[in-house]
C-alpha cells in the first residue's frame, strides 16, 4: 500500500504542477491542456496498475508464510487436543469403578485386579406352631431374625477370592464364612478357610435359594461349614466340577458352627458333580445334575463329634444321644444326590448315609448307620425359569406398572431314620424319635431379585420313640412358615 | 493324609492340563512401531511351530509407548514374553515384579536384542530445511516432532542420540550439550507418548519439518504414504539401539507356554526372523542377511549406550528420571 501511495501522491503533485502551469498560460490553449490531462489520467492509470501488480506479486509470498504459520499452529492445537482426548480416555481406564446394582456394591480397580465386594442378607421369620391342644407348644410362635449377614467379597492381585461372613442372626453371633480362594484358572483352585464342607446337594446351595425357609430333614446328616484346604474348579466347560479336601472333620449337621477342632484328627471330603447335558442343544437335558459327595473321618472318643440333635422343619430336636455316649472310630458319610432344573420346573433330591462308630460306659463300640432322603420339587406359576440359583422375576413388583414379580409354589417330602440299634443298645437319650417323616408345601413370591416372601406349611410325624415321648415328639409337629428376604 | 493330598494334587493337574491342552496362546507385549515387525514374525513362526510340533499357536500383540507397556506388565498385563525397546524397561518388569530373572540378558544371543536399529531424520520431500546433520535441527524456522522420552523408548533413543552427538561436537562439554538439547526440544511442539503417535503427529496430521524416528518407522512412514511426500536423511552420528526380548517366565510357566515362549524368541535368531526383521527395516545381526538389505541401512557412525552414557541404568537416572536433566531442560 505504501507504494501505491507514494506513486500516486507523486503523480498528483506532478498533475497539479502541471494544471497550475497551464492555467497561468493562455485560456485558448484549453483543448491542448484537456488532451495533456486526459493523457497524464491515462498515465496514471497505466501506473496504478502496475503498482498494483508489482504489490500483488509482494503479497503472496508474506500472506502464505503467515497462512502456513497459522495452518501449523491450527494443526498443534488440533493434535494436542488429540492427545489430550487420548490421553483422558486412558486416564479414564484406569480409575476404580464403582458398581451397584442387584448384586450389591462393587468396588473395582480398572485392571479388575483388585474388587471389593459389599453384599448381604436378611431373612426376618415367623413360625407358628398349629394344631396343638391347649396349654401345649413344641416350639415358640414367635417372629425371629434368621440371618443377618453383611458379606464381605473380593479380589486381589487377581487371582485371590475372599469371603468374610459373619452372622448375627439367632442367638449367636458367629462367623459363618472365612476364606481366601486361590484361582490358578477355572479348573484348578486351592480354598482355604471356613467354609461350607463339600458333600451335601442341599446344604451347598446358597440359603437365599432355599425352596422353603428351612432345609430337610435330610440335611441333619450332612456336615456344616468346617475348616480346612479344598482344591476344587469346573472343568470341561462347566460339564463337571469337583472339590476334595482335608478337614478339621465335624459333626452331622450344626447349625452353630465352630471356629476349632474338638480333638486331633482330620476329616476328608469331596465331591464330583456332572451337568452332561450342559452343552448339548436337547434345552430339556440341560439343567439336568448328578452327583455324589462324602467325607470320611476318624474320631476320637470326644462327645463333642456327635450331633447336638437332630431338628425337625420346625427346628426342634427331635433326636439325640444319650449322656455318656461318645464318638470312637470311623464315621463316614455318602450322598448320591441330583436336581432338574427345565423352565419353571425344578426338582432336587439326595440320599445321604452317615455311619459313625460310638461307644458309652456300657457299649464298646457301636457302628450306626443313620440315613435320610429328600425329594423336593417347584413351579414358578408366572414361568420364569428356576434353577439351583433362584428366580430371577421377568417383570419385578411394581404396582405403577401393574407388575407383581414371579410366584412359585413348592412341595417336598424327606424322611430321617436313625439306626435301631442306637435304640436297641441305649445310646438314645429319653423321648428321642428313631424316625421322622416331613412333608411341606409352600408359596414364595419373588418381587425381585433382591426380596422375597415366603409362606409355607410343614407337617412332621415321629416314630420309634425312645421311651415315654418327649414334649417335641409326643405330637406330629404343624408349623407355618413366613419369611420376608432381603439379599444383594 | 500325604498321599492323599498327593493324589488330589495329580488328579487336579491333570484335568488342569487336559482342559487347557487344546490351545497355546501367547501374549507378546511390545513396544509402538513393531506392530508389523511381529505381524509378520507371528505369521511365520506359527507355521514354524505346526511344522515342528503339530500344535497351532496364537500370538497375540500388544503395543504401546515401551515405558507405558513395561508398567503395565509390572501392573499384572499377562505377557507370556516382552519385546520393547530397551533393557531399561524389562529391567524395571524385573525389580518390581521378579517374574524374570535378573539375568535375562544372557539367555539370548547379543544380550537378548536380535535385531538393532537406530535414530534418523524423516523429512519432507525434497528436505526444503535442509536438514542432514543434528546442528540443523536448531536452524530458524525449522520445527521438530519427537515422542516423549518419558513415555517411549524410542523418544529417549533420539534424545540420547542428539546428546551424544552434541557432546561429540563439544568436546564432551556436558553444559553445552544440556544446552543443545534444550534448544532442541524448545522446537518441538507435540510430545506423543509413543513413536507410532509422532509418526502420525509428522506424516498425517502435517505438522513439523521434521521427524526423530526409529529407522524402521521412518521406512515405514516413507512405504505408507508414499516416498514422494517424504525423504529420509540418516545423519553422520546416531546410536545403536539395541530393543532387547525376555520371556516372561512366572507368566509363562501359569499359562504353560514356557517352552514355545522361549522357542518364539529363539526363532527370532534364525535366518527366517533375521529376514523377517530385514524386511521391516530393522537390522539384522545375521552378518549375510544384514549385507543383503545393506542398501536399506546406510553406513553410520553409532555410538553405544554403554560408552557414551554407561549404561542404561545411569542414562535414566541422569536423564529420564523425576527431576533429571530432561525435566530441568523442557518446560511443555
Amino acid at each position: 500500500m505504501k507504494l501505491n501511495q507514494i506513486w500516486l501522491a507523486t503523480i498528483a503533485a506532478a498533475g497539479f504542477a502541471t494544471a497550475s502551469w497551464a492555467a497561468d498560460g493562455d485560456v485558448t490553449t484549453n483543448s491542448t491542456d484537456a488532451g495533456e490531462v486526459e493523457a497524464l489520467k491515462k498515465e496514471i492509470q497505466a501506473l496504478e496498475q502496475k503498482v498494483n501488480g508489482l504489490e500483488q506479486q509482494q503479497a503472496p509470498s508474506q500472506s502464505s508464510d503467515q497462512v502456513q504459520e497459522l495452518d501449523q499452529k491450527v494443526r498443534v492445537l488440533e493434535r494436542l487436543r488429540e492427545n489430550d482426548k487420548d490421553d483422558a480416555a486412558a486416564v479414564a481406564k484406569t480409575k476404580p469403578l464403582v458398581k451397584l446394582d442387584s448384586s450389591g456394591f462393587t468396588f473395582s480397580s480398572a485392571d479388575t485386579n483388585f474388587v471389593v465386594g459389599l453384599h448381604g442378607l436378611i431373612q426376618l421369620d415367623s413360625r407358628t406352631f398349629v394344631d396343638t391342644p391347649p396349654g401345649f407348644k413344641q416350639g415358640n410362635d414367635n417372629f425371629l431374625l434368621r440371618r443377618a449377614r453383611p458379606i464381605v467379597t473380593g479380589t486381589v492381585f487377581h487371582d485371590f477370592d475372599f469371603n468374610f461372613t459373619p452372622d448375627f442372626g439367632g442367638s449367636t453371633v458367629q462367623i459363618v464364612d472365612a476364606y481366601l480362594n486361590y484361582r490358578y484358572n477355572q479348573p484348578l483352585q486351592l480354598e482355604a478357610g471356613k467354609f461350607k464342607s463339600p458333600v451335601g446337594l442341599e446344604q451347598l446351595q446358597s440359603d437365599t435359594w432355599l425352596f422353603f425357609n428351612e432345609r430337610t430333614l435330610a440335611n441333619n446328616l450332612v456336615p456344616n461349614r468346617d475348616l480346612g484346604l479344598e482344591l476344587h474348579g469346573d472343568v470341561f466347560g462347566g460339564i463337571a466340577s469337583y472339590a476334595a479336601g482335608v478337614f478339621d472333620g465335624t459333626t452331622d449337621y450344626n447349625g452353630t458352627t465352630a471356629n476349632a477342632d474338638v480333638d486331633n484328627n482330620v476329616a476328608f471330603a469331596g465331591r464330583v458333580f456332572l451337568l452332561p447335558f450342559k452343552k448339548s442343544n436337547i434345552d430339556a437335558l440341560q439343567g439336568f445334575g448328578v452327583g455324589v459327595g462324602g467325607s470320611y473321618q476318624h474320631d476320637e472318643k470326644n462327645a463333642g463329634n456327635l450331633t447336638p440333635g437332630y431338628r425337625t422343619d420346625g427346628q426342634q430336636t427331635f433326636f439325640t444321644y444319650a449322656a455318656g455316649v461318645v464318638s470312637d472310630g470311623r464315621h463316614w458319610r455318602i450322598s448320591p444326590q441330583g436336581y432338574y432344573y427345565y423352565g419353571p420346573f425344578g426338582f432336587l433330591g439326595e440320599y445321604v448315609i452317615s455311619d459313625q462308630q460310638v461307644s458309652s460306659a456300657v457299649v464298646t463300640k457301636q457302628d450306626l448307620n443313620n440315613t435320610a432322603w429328600e425329594i423336593s420339587a417347584g413351579w414358578v406359576l408366572t414361568g420364569e425359569a428356576d434353577s439351583y440359583n433362584g428366580v430371577t422375576p421377568s417383570h419385578p413388583f411394581d404396582l405403577g406398572k401393574g407388575q407383581w414379580g414371579a410366584w412359585q409354589v413348592v412341595a417336598r417330602y424327606a424322611e430321617l431314620n436313625e439306626d435301631s440299634d442306637a435304640l436297641a443298645n441305649a445310646l438314645v437319650s429319653a423321648g428321642s424319635a428313631n424316625e421322622a417323616k416331613a412333608w411341606s408345601v409352600g408359596l414364595n413370591w419373588y418381587l425381585n431379585r433382591n426380596i422375597r416372601a415366603n409362606l409355607s406349611y410343614s407337617h412332621t410325624q415321629f416314630g420309634d420313640i425312645n421311651g415315654t415321648a418327649n414334649a417335641v415328639t409326643s405330637k406330629a409337629e404343624n408349623v407355618i412358615f413366613t419369611r420376608i428376604q432381603l439379599a444383594f | 493324609m500325604k498321599i492323599f493330598l498327593k493324589i488330589l494334587l495329580a488328579v487336579a493337574l491333570a484335568i488342569s492340563a487336559g482342559a487347557n491342552a487344546k490351545e497355546i496362546k501367547l501374549l507378546n507385549v511390545s513396544y509402538d512401531p513393531t506392530r508389523e515387525l511381529y505381524q509378520d514374525y507371528n505369521a511365520a513362526f506359527v507355521k514354524y511351530w505346526k511344522a515342528k510340533t503339530g500344535d497351532d499357536v496364537v500370538v497375540s500383540q500388544s503395543h504401546g509407548g515401551s515405558g507405558k507397556q513395561a508398567l503395565s506388565v509390572i501392573n499384572g498385563l499377562q505377557a507370556d514374553v516382552v519385546t520393547l525397546a530397551l533393557a531399561y524397561d524389562i529391567d524395571a518388569i524385573v525389580d518390581k515384579t521378579h517374574e524374570i530373572p535378573a539375568d535375562w540378558k544372557n539367555r539370548f544371543p547379543d544380550n537378548s536384542a536380535p535385531y538393532t536399529s537406530t535414530i534418523v531424520f524423516l523429512v519432507r520431500k525434497g528436505n526444503p530445511k535442509g536438514i542432514h546433520d543434528w546442528n540443523d535441527l536448531l536452524k530458524p524456522n525449522v520445527t521438530i516432532v519427537v515422542p516423549n522420552p518419558k513415555t517411549s523408548g524410542g523418544a529417549r533413543w533420539a534424545y540420547l542420540a542428539a546428546y551424544a552427538y552434541a557432546l561429540e561436537t563439544y568436546n564432551h562439554d556436558d553444559a553445552k550439550a544440556r544446552d543443545f538439547i534444550k534448544q532442541v526440544y524448545k522446537k518441538v511442539p507435540v510430545l506423543d507418548s509413543g513413536a507410532r503417535g509422532s509418526t502420525v503427529t509428522f506424516a498425517e496430521r502435517g505438522i513439523g519439518d521434521v521427524l526423530l524416528a526409529w529407522e524402521n518407522e521412518a521406512h515405514l512412514a516413507q512405504k505408507e504414504f508414499g516416498a514422494d511426500k517424504f525423504d529420509i536423511v540418516t545423519p553422520p552420528l546416531s546410536i545403536l539401539a539395541e530393543p532387547n526380548v525376555a520371556v516372561v517366565d512366572k507368566v509363562a510357566k501359569k499359562h504353560g507356554t514356557t517352552d514355545v515362549a522361549k522357542a518364539y524368541l529363539e526363532y527370532l535368531y534364525s535366518d527366517e526372523g533375521q529376514e523377517v526383521a530385514a524386511r521391516n527395516f530393522y537390522r539384522p545381526r545375521n552378518k549375510e542377511i544384514a549385507e543383503k538389505y545393506a542398501a536399506n541401512f546406510p553406513q553410520l557412525k553409532l555410538v553405544t549406550i554403554d560408552d557414551e552414557f554407561g549404561g542404561w541404568t545411569k542414562a535414566q537416572q541422569t536423564h529420564f528420571a523425576d527431576g533429571g536433566v530432561f525435566d530441568q531442560i523442557y518446560q511443555p
